[in-house]
């Protein structure tokens, strides 16, 4: 494992990390704890924002969805560590189910956890969206009216298609066809085939101030 | 997002409409249990995202130079974008500007647009330089008007001209004129 210090990916698997957590007495391992939060908050950040639809709730669903398995993991309560990414969507499941319980957890995880150098990922730079809108004015009419009535006016592709005079099917073949295309053109745009779209505001849990145990 | 190699990735279909909400609860599920032990089709769930957000912030800041719609102009109300609306008719000039605290800018274009599946509109300053070219634009069935959006950021831009707007359809080689269109633009102002 890389230090801390080290921003460097680890090439361990998602089971290993899980595993030396588990292994090691509570809040010594912190390097592979900054790299299970950096590997899955964005994901947890994701099903948030899927299902809460809201920036700020996916944000403490991410914060607490990682405190909390890091604290079952220093506690040895995961069964398969093998398989912490089957555990922490079930976590983020009953948690964003919850949200009473998730207050409450939070309040207090946070009082008694700070995980030094964890990942906090920026959000989406400005160039990133001038990327985005220069891509989006290259593609066809039909298809950059798509993609706004689905990502901004939240219209499904049956009000969609209604709307174009199509089917719902052809909706759903332009829509992903069309943001293949701008995903394409924005990466080119950036001068690399990775995804800089990988990055959005995700808080580092714990607060200032908060003691490591 | 690192991790183990993705054995079976997801398709990029799936996770657009995931995204777009379009999928079965036990869909969902199946997407949402392979991204969480698959670095790889993470990393496309949150480059999907990632773009889903840019089209969002690209329209709710007004920079769409483009055919939009009423749904679209609803949202953007909503968010509190302050659009400004003139609406095109034919052999009537209108008068028209630009001020400082609009977002958006819409041209409400009437014409007579049945028989034609699609059409172009391009708008034009009196120089003959072009403001906007949209192509392809998709007509359907009893249709009779078009909203062409401009990022009034960009029109604050132009000088005082007299705008012309050509609305046109394809026919065999070549295309015919639907209607023409005149603005009588004063300039950008501030309140």
């Amino acid at each position: 494992m890389h230090s801390s210090a080290d921003s460097r990916p680890s090439t361990e698997s998602d089971g290993e990390i899980a595993r030396a957590i588990a292994s090691a007495p509570p809040g010594t391992a912190q390097a592979e704890e900054s790299e299970l939060y950096r590997r899955f908050a964005r994901r947890v950040q994701l099903y948030g924002l899927k299902h809460l639809r809201d920036g700020a709730a996916a944000e403490d669903l991410a914060q607490q969805v990682l405190l909390l398995t890091i604290e079952r993991l220093r506690a040895g309560e995961v069964r398969n560590p093998d398989e912490i990414g089957s555990f922490i969507l079930g976590t983020s499941r009953l948690l964003a189910d919850s949200t009473q319980r998730k207050a409450r957890r939070r309040e207090n995880l946070t009082v008694q956890f700070h995980v030094p150098e964890l990942y906090a990922e920026p959000d989406v730079a400005s160039g990133d969206t001038e990327a985005v809108e220069r891509c989006l004015h290259a593609l066809v009419e039909r298809d950059r009216r798509v993609l706004v009535l689905t990502f901004y006016a939240e219209k499904s592709s049956s009000e969609i298609a209604e709307e174009l005079g199509v089917t719902g099917t052809v909706v759903r073949v332009a829509r992903h066809r069309a943001l293949g295309r701008l995903r394409d053109c924005v990466r080119l745009r950036q001068g690399f085939g990775g995804s800089t779209f990988a990055k959005a505001p995700v808080d580092k849990p714990g607060v200032k101030g908060a003691k490591t145990i | 997002m690192t991790g183990t190699p993705c054995p079976a990735p997801i398709e990029f279909a799936d996770v657009v409409d995931y995204w777009a909400g379009e999928l079965t609860r036990v869909e969902e599920d199946r997407i949402e249990e392979h991204v969480f032990t698959c670095a790889d089709c993470a990393r496309e769930l949150a480059a999907a995202e990632g773009l889903a957000r840019g089209i969002a912030a690209v329209a709710r800041e007004g920079r769409l130079d483009s055919v939009v719609t009423d749904a679209i102009l609803n949202r953007l109300a909503a968010d509190g974008a302050r659009v400004r609306m003139y609406t095109l008719e034919e052999g009537r000039i209108v008068h028209c500007a630009v001020w400082a605290d609009d977002d958006i800018v819409v041209t409400r274009i009437r014409a007579d647009l049945a028989e034609v599946d699609a059409v172009s509109i391009v708008t034009r300053q009196a120089s003959g330089d072009e403001i906007s070219r949209l192509s392809d634009v998709t007509v359907r069935p009893g249709q009779r008007e078009i909203l062409n959006a401009f990022s009034a950021a960009r029109l604050r831009k132009l000088p005082p001209t007299r705008v012309h707007v050509s609305v046109t359809a394809p026919m065999g080689s070549g295309e015919r004129t639907i209607a023409e269109y005149t603005l009588e633009h004063a300039g950008a102002f501030e309140r």
